[in-house]
């Protein structure tokens, strides 16, 4: 832990007077496997988007544009489904900012900070929870987008053994399309696909709207790993579990 | 037809089908079936000196559009052998007999020939009101299935109606109509879906009968994997066109006259498994892709409500209108979001402006609500 001088917004004058010091909070598999579901999401839509409703129409004889698009779309899915296993993998096995509780607004701390910030997004309160790692309300609203995340690593790979027959997938996936038909699995793979659209714009919303009323650096975080905070907010976190 | 019991062989000479014809007949089967060449030799054998079993055609809900397919069959040696290579006591569309005789010929066939005879169902089976929404010779649909199809050897749903209830069942399904395998589950039964089946499948299931006593390997709605185990996809001529990005957009266009892909007209061939492109149909001259027009994924389960609407790519999604996309749902999401965040944004910056003056007052009293 560093501890740097860093000019406080509106925080109270108290706290205004503290030093800030600087946590690591979002160790590398977490940095890590953010960013790479993040640049593989945005491959996969692309891709995924071409194969829904082909936009682009190739000439020439060579032509092989489906089928690069595919190509591209199943290799960046395994490297998706690699980086979502790292992410549970560090439920267990990281710091407690990682762990799975952070997710789940289980318990009387958990669940004051989930009502708090729903509060403070629909104007009731006026500042939002305050929490080291993710606040509660976040920490729900990612485990709905691991469990998208899950469906659509299910469907997708489902859709997949398809053409692959495997019976290895087949032994994993094999009775999804027993159970729902193979267009709906389909469209369930490409509604979830907006699903994501929509959470990154509220996600990318919410850090820069979090990061200004905290001035915790939390936008920063996600690249270095690093927040800041005052001994007395440090002090609060450790409080709890 | 006058009743010809006997052998297959024998029957074949007395109809005048020549010896060419039937070899002709027994590789096309045996292509059908996947089997090696091999046993081309065993399968001719075998139905030559096979006694011809009792066949009994059975019609409910249904259009006759399966009975039609097998007359038409534009490739003789498949109709002459398949309509030789059984006896056929009862068939509704195609018998001569009518009225009480034909009805005593069917209660001949299960009294005489219990557990030997083959039953072949066409059309669905309303279960709605005791089933009286389709009945023959004063009784229902549902009651002659049972009877018949219990005291039979063999039982085979021909078409999409038969199998799962097809059109007659699809939404709202106002007789309570469902597949035979449904209406009688004791007995089993094996599923020949498509709309309508193809002749070439059903023979080709019989011939297997006949050869190996048996019936072939099925999938899980009891459809034999010969015909029914791989994309349509996969077995399409279109299929390089896919891969390359080549699409027909509307129909007439400079893609369509080229032969480029269907997907974008909606086409369920990477939906749907059968083995249409292969098989073919009209004595294997074409099928649907290669004449222009997209699968309809016709040999897929409930496929009037699961493929429905079937010139667009994805279903539509249940609890929204008929016309609205799967597409528009998304973007609908997507720009909602993007609106609320918006209008959060605003929000936050009235927020900020306004509370800038009473921070102290919000810190010692962090729950108020906001004015």
């Amino acid at each position: 832990m560093t501890t740097v001088t860093h000019s406080i917004g509106r925080t109270s004058p108290s706290e205004a007077e503290e030093k800030l010091v600087r946590v690591y909070i979002w160790e590398w598999p977490v940095r890590i496997a953010h960013w790479v579901i993040f640049l593989s999401i945005v491959v996969l839509s692309f891709t995924g988007y071409y194969m829904y409703a082909p936009f682009i129409t190739s000439r020439g004889s060579g032509a092989f544009l489906m089928g690069e698009m595919r190509f591209i779309h199943e290799v960046t899915a395994f490297v998706f489904v690699a980086a979502f296993l790292l992410r549970v993998y560090w439920f267990f096995k990281g710091n407690k900012w990682a762990r799975w509780r952070q997710f789940l607004p289980i318990g009387r701390y958990q669940w004051q900070g989930f009502i708090g910030q729903l509060q403070y997004y629909l104007f009731v309160r006026r500042k939002p929870e305050f929490r080291m790692g993710h606040n509660p309300l976040a920490g729900a609203t990612y485990s709905m987008i691991f469990a998208l995340m899950l469906i659509e690593i299910l469907t997708g790979l489902a859709l997949y053994n398809r053409i692959l027959g495997s019976k290895v997938l087949g032994f994993f996936v094999g009775w999804l399309p027993m159970l729902i038909s193979i267009r709906y699995l389909r469209e369930i793979h490409f509604l979830i696909m907006f699903a994501f659209g929509a959470f990154v714009i509220h996600h990318v919303y919410s850090a820069v709207l979090i990061g200004i009323e905290e001035r915790s650096g939390l936008v920063g975080g996600i690249f270095s790993g690093y927040k800041f905070f005052s001994e007395s907010r440090i002090k609060e976190d450790a409080s709890h579990e | 037809m006058p009743l010809l019991k006997g052998t297959l062989a024998e029957a074949l000479k007395v109809r005048g089908v020549s010896r060419r014809e039937f070899a002709k007949f027994c590789s096309t089967m045996v292509a059908t079936l996947a089997l090696p060449p091999q046993y081309l030799a065993a399968v001719a054998d075998a139905l030559q000196r096979a006694d011809r079993p009792v066949l009994v055609w059975l019609e409910f809900q249904d259009c006759a559009g399966n009975t039609e397919s097998m007359l038409r069959s534009s490739n003789p040696p498949v109709a002459d052998v398949v309509l030789n290579l059984l006896s056929w006591e009862y068939h509704e569309t195609i018998m001569a007999g009518a009225g009480k005789q034909a009805e005593a010929a069917l209660k001949r066939v299960v009294q005489q020939d219990a557990g030997k005879y083959i039953a072949v169902v066409e059309g669905a089976i309303p279960t709605a009101d005791g089933g009286v929404y389709c009945t023959i010779a004063g009784r229902t649909a549902l009651d002659i299935a049972t009877e018949v199809c219990t005291h039979a050897a063999a039982c085979i749903a021909v078409g999409a109606c038969a199998w799962d209830g097809g059109l007659v069942r699809s939404n709202p399904n106002p007789t309570g109509a469902v597949g035979l395998q449904e209406a009688v589950p004791g007995v089993k039964v094996v599923n020949l879906g498509g709309c309508p089946h193809n002749v070439a499948n059903t023979a080709a299931v019989l011939v297997h009968y006949l050869t190996f006593h048996e019936m072939p390997a099925l999938d899980q709605y009891n459809r034999p994997l010969f015909a029914y185990g791989r994309l349509i996809h996969d077995q399409c001529e279109r299929r390089a066109h896919y891969d390359a990005g080549q699409f027909v957009e509307e129909w007439g266009d400079e893609g369509s006259r080229k032969g480029w892909c269907l997907y974008k007209m909606g086409c369920k061939g990477p939906d749907a498994t059968y083995n249409c492109p292969t098989v073919r149909w009209n004595g294997g001259t074409s099928w649907p892709v290669k004449s222009g027009h997209g699968c309809i994924a016709c040999a897929s389960h409930r496929f009037w409500d699961a493929m429905s609407p079937f010139y667009k790519p994805l279903p539509k999604v249940p609890g929204f209108g008929v016309d609205v996309a799967a597409e528009e749902i998304g973007w609908g999401v997507v720009g909602g979001v993007a609106a609320l965040t918006a209008a959060h944004a605003v929000g936050s910056v009235i927020r900020a402006k306004k509370g800038n003056g009473d921070i102290q007052k919000e810190e010692t009293k962090p729950a108020s609500p906001q004015s």
